[in-house]
Formats: C-alpha cells, structure tokens, sequence
C-alpha cells in the first residue's frame, strides 16, 4: 500500500483513523507493517503490500 | 453468474477460491465506465478478481480503490494490476466498513446473491463469494446499511442485483435507509435478469 490510503481508510471498529508503522518500504510503497487505531489501539498488518483491515474475529485465511 | 468461466486476467491457481468475472461483472464494469467522473474517488467492494476496478481504473482517470474479504482475491488483484501498471490500491476488509466517512463519490459492487443452498454448501471462499444467505439479500442488506456513510455529497452507488434476489425487495430495503434506487443498465440472460441500480442518498 501507499501512504495516501491512510486518508480514506479508517479502523473498522470505531473509525477512527489510522498510524503507520512501517517496517518494510519499496519503491514508495509499505510492504510490511501495521495501522494503529489512534483511539483503541487496535493494530491491523500490513502483508506483501496488503493492509489487512478486517476486525481481529474476522482476519482466519479459511472461508468458513 | 458462471462461477466456471475462465479469465485471462488471474492465475489459473485463483480460479478455484476466487470468483471471475462473468455476465454480471461486465455489466457492472459497463455501467460504471459510462458514468464514472474522471475526477471521481471510486471504491469497490468485494472485487473478487478486480476486473470491475481494473475496467474503471483503466478506462477513465477516477482515482480507484478495490476491497474484498478474501485473502487470495486481493493478493490476485494486487499481482494483475501491477503486472499490467494499473493504479489499483488493494484492502482486505469487509464490506465498507474501514473505510472514512464521506470518502467515495462512487461505491461499486457486484455482490454475493444466490439464495444459500443446503444441497450444495461448501463453507469455501467461492460459496462466500456466490451466496447472500437464505434470501440471497444478506449481504446486500449489510452493505446497504453502512455504504450512506462512505458516501460523499452527491455520491452514488452501482449495485449489481438479479431478478434470482428480488430486485424490488433490494430496493425497498434501500427506501428503507433513505437511499433511493434506479436502474441504469439491465441485461435478460436464460435465467435471470441483471439490473445495475444506481443508488443515492434522499436528502
């Protein structure tokens, strides 16, 4: 993801906004890291580039 | 909806956990394409292989960005659209719930709509990308329900429904939650008809 997505995401939960920590960049992009809800703390990873920004009973890999 | 038909824009590994794109999709990327501003901030949700938002994000200069549920279709809409240099921002999430208020000008979605089937449940990605529950509506309603708020003034929404979900139910749902529905393009296939409504906000 790039950075400027952090003006239009928000934290599922109470949408409230967002802070990066990134720990992996490339070419203008984050890789690896997470968003931080200011307000509840909630952290939502940042994977292969992906921000995954489901709620903490929602992030399984499986369909069910 | 053919959940079989192959596509030349994801891996042949995708085709089995994610769904691509059909008659539906296209009428979708159809109507969107006709309509989207240049200047427009669009998001799509439930992009399955991206096809829709890759259309959008191709054909016109809105600025677009893509979500879905499901781990292996935004990884596949992540690797397609930088493989072939489209600007296509990709989220995991569900629905339009992390996204900010008033954000979008546009909301696309081709949601899940076939009435759930005992019979042929799998409790698999591809099921959650078909099925809307009993009615078929479920998720249509949970998107109804939050997408007023993404929307920005004078934002609308493409919503991708089938006579197989009750287009009219759809609607009355959205009267309901003060969104007022229209359609925009519709198509008759041998066993549905496809309608994009065009959703807004009553003010």
């Amino acid at each position: 993801m790039k950075e400027d997505l952090l003006d239009i995401v928000c934290c599922p939960l109470d949408k409230s906004e967002l802070e990066l920590e990134a720990i992996r960049r490339d070419e203008g992009e984050i890789l690896e890291g997470r968003l931080v809800c200011t307000e509840c703390s909630e952290e939502y990873p940042i994977e292969d580039g992906i921000p995954n920004l489901l709620p903490p009973d929602m992030r399984e890999e499986s369909a069910a | 909806m053919a959940v079989a038909e192959m596509s030349d824009r994801a891996d042949a590994g995708d085709e089995t956990t994610v769904y691509q794109p059909a008659e539906d999709s296209r009428l979708l990327a159809e109507a969107a394409v006709e309509r989207v501003g240049d200047d427009e901030r669009v998001l799509e949700v439930g992009t399955g292989s991206g096809y829709v938002a890759g259309r959008v994000a191709a054909e016109t200069d809105a600025a677009v960005v893509a979500s879905d549920l499901n781990p292996h279709a935004c990884r596949a809409v992540r690797e397609t659209a930088r493989s072939e240099g489209v600007a296509l921002p990709v989220a995991r999430g569900n629905l339009t719930h992390p996204f900010r208020a008033g954000a979008f000008d546009r909301v696309l979605f081709n949601p899940p709509y076939l009435p759930y089937d005992p019979d042929a449940a799998r409790d698999d990605w591809m099921e959650r990308a078909l099925t809307g529950g009993e009615t078929g509506r479920e998720v249509i309603e949970a998107f109804l329900d939050d997408v007023g708020r993404v929307l920005a003034p004078e934002g609308r929404v493409l919503l991708l429904v089938s006579t197989l979900t009750d287009i009219e139910a759809v609607a009355a749902y959205a009267a309901d939650r003060r969104l007022a529905a229209t359609t925009a393009r519709e198509e008759s296939f041998p066993f549905e008809r496809l309608a994009a409504l065009s959703i807004t906000p009553e003010h």
